[in-house]
């Protein structure tokens, strides 16, 4: 589903990846873990298509296509989608007309008839109940006020919502306590499914407790560095990065 | 000679003594109004005034060419420049609305100016009166409107006004008086013209008046939005707030000047102002110019202005969930302005502005 083949990228004159290679299969969940500064974040965001990540050299080939070609609206209407570390804060539009807007834009992108307010309003409900998600956030402006945690929650309703084929969850474990990274680790792995692939970011182990990762790759200074099965996540708990920082890039 | 006519021909001698403002005037320093018209000037035509819908119960009206003793009282009689003596001079007449003490109208005054020519307002609140006016505009024609709103003490205005866009120069000087603990809500939307200015001139006069103002300007083409503001603190505990926002493309030029005085004596005094603009081409201009002059010592002002470009993260985040990059802006450029639209107490007239505000969105896209 998802083949990144030698990627270097720079942001400004500073290239950040160095020939970064990952493959993923549909119906596969891989972690990507490494300390800050090691990429995580950029490969994040040239996968979601944000500007200012140049890609000088290498590819990213989604479902056989060419993925660095597509702005960012036409990669989500084909099933990327990004859980993002920072979401932003949007006042003046409710979170639920932000969601109706997001749902037919990706809808109507793929042809797909738009859905109307009420039957928008059944499938968000439906998913927001597992989430813990109320009524009255989904009434407030997108993210204004929330907490860290709301903000995470949402995210993943938004997945929920979306049916992504490829999902990128970055840093989504930042911030939360340790029952809402429960609460929003099953609302991840409730879309795990044989056609969904997931790159779950990480710098720490703790949230791989509760999202077990088919296979996971140690990113640092920009190249994947080390791989391996659920175990090497515990392997890095005990020693840390530090062997990865201190080879030669 | 009356006294209305004696003032109406005092007005005629300042104005042509001072002539049509031009850009080295300082209140017209961005909005040259000489420079902006042609031969004919502002003429000497009489716009009209108009009702739309019924006259609130409670409310009283009479002609300003007839007035009755309640108008005649404050006919003319706030703050003059030349070119609200302009239209004191030369309008036949015009509007006079008076809520009597005490009465609190919940129905919204809807009114309208239009066609080209001289307009002249007068809207008196007696003790402990409220009532919400909605003023908007016709399309063509070029107009400058005088309008002079009295508030007694203990009474409320809430003031929207819509100014639809337009080819032409069209100019409202507002003037206000408020006595004790009066309160004026003022929310201003422009989509601009050849040169469209609304000009205020609050005076808070007596202890504990306030003032509230917020406007947003949508402007693209060579549209042109000019509001000027002057508030006074006359006396103590008196406070203000300010909060415009200007949306510019094209080449369009949003001009916000807003002053502040605070006078001697005038303890206790909090003032605020806030001015924003969003500039989405490179040709489009934004001059904001928050300013303070204060001669009370124990008061409480904090101003700034800030002109930008979208927030680069916000549309990322919209484009990234699927929404196409010209709507993504368009979601952004109106959550740039709700704040200065949300203050709109009244639901139906915040709508009225709201669906205009969206749909000069839509034509900036």
């Amino acid at each position: 589903m998802l083949e990144i083949k030698n990627l270097h990228v720079s942001v400004g004159d500073k290239p950040i990846l160095k020939g970064l290679t990952l493959s993923i299969a549909p119906g596969q969940v891989h972690a990507i873990m490494g300390p800050n500064g090691s990429g995580k974040s950029t490969l994040s965001y040239v996968l979601a298509g944000r500007a200012g990540y140049d890609i000088t050299e290498g590819s990213i080939l989604y479902s056989g296509e060419d993925l660095a070609a597509m702005p960012p609206e036409v990669r989500a209407a084909k099933g990327v989608f990004l859980a993002m570390q920072y979401p932003v804060e949007i006042p003046g539009v409710t979170t639920m007309t932000f969601l109706k807007t997001a749902l037919n834009s990706q809808r109507r992108a793929r042809g797909e008839s738009d859905l109307d307010a009420v039957n928008v309003l059944k499938l968000v409900r439906a998913r927001a109940k597992a989430l813990n998600v109320s009524e009255e956030m989904l009434k407030r402006a997108l993210n204004v006020g929330f907490s860290g945690g709301e903000k995470k929650r949402l995210e993943i309703l938004q997945m929920a919502i979306f049916e992504p084929k490829l999902a990128i969850l970055d840093e989504t474990d930042s911030g939360l306590d340790i029952d809402a990274l429960k609460l929003v680790a099953d609302g991840v792995n409730a879309l795990r499914g044989p056609e969904r692939a997931m790159l779950v970011i990480t710098h720490y182990q703790r949230l791989l407790d509760y999202i077990v990762p088919d296979r996971i790759h140690v990113l640092a200074k920009g190249r994947i560095v080390a791989e391996g099965g659920k175990e090497l996540a515990l392997e890095l708990e005990a020693k840390g990065y530090d062997q990865f920082a201190r080879e030669p890039a | 000679m009356t006294a209305l006519a004696e003032r109406r021909a005092e007005a005629r001698t300042i104005f042509e003594g001072h002539g049509l403002p031009t850009r080295r005037v300082e209140e017209w320093k961005y909005s040259g109004l000489k420079e902006a018209l042609d031969e004919a000037g502002l003429g000497e035509d009489t716009a009209y005034v108009r009702l739309l819908g019924r006259l609130p119960e409670g409310v009283e009206y009479c002609d300003l060419a007839n007035p009755k003793p309640w108008a005649a009282a404050h006919f003319g009689t706030l703050a003059r420049n030349a070119v609200s003596e302009a239209s004191l001079a030369f309008a036949e007449g015009g509007l006079a609305l008076r809520v009597p003490a005490g009465k609190a109208v919940a129905e919204p005054l809807l009114l309208e100016t239009g066609g080209a020519g001289h307009a002249r307002l007068l809207l008196v609140l007696e003790d402990g009166a409220s009532l919400t006016l909605f003023e908007t505009t016709d399309m063509a024609g070029t107009r400058n409107t005088g309008f002079e709103i009295v508030l007694a003490a203990d009474a409320h205005l809430a003031h929207v006004r819509l100014a639809r866009p337009v080819e032409d120069v069209q100019v409202e000087e507002i003037a206000l008086s408020l006595a004790a603990r009066a309160r004026y809500d003022g929310h201003f939307a422009s989509f601009g013209g050849k040169l469209a200015r609304a000009e205020l001139t609050i005076a808070l006069e007596g202890e504990g008046a306030q003032a509230h103002l917020s406007g947003v300007s949508v402007l693209g083409a060579n549209a042109h939005a000019d509001v000027t503001t002057h508030v006074i603190h006359r006396k103590g505990n008196t406070r203000s707030t300010q909060l415009f926002k200007h949306v510019a493309g094209g080449k369009a030029h949003a001009v916000y000047q807003g002053k502040v005085t605070v006078a001697k004596g005038a303890d206790g005094a909090d003032s605020r102002q806030t001015a924003k603009a969003l500039l989405l081409s490179e040709t489009a201009e934004a001059d904001l110019k928050p300013e303070l002059e204060i001669f009370a010592d124990d008061v409480k002002c904090a101003h700034g202005a800030a002109v930008g470009d979208l927030d680069a993260d916000s549309l990322f985040y919209l484009r990234a969930r699927g929404i196409p990059e010209a709507h993504a802006r368009a979601i952004l450029m109106y959550a740039f302005l709700e704040d200065a639209l949300e203050p709109i107490a009244n639901e139906d007239l915040r709508g009225a502005v709201r669906t205009g505000v969206q749909a000069a969105l839509r034509s900036l896209l």
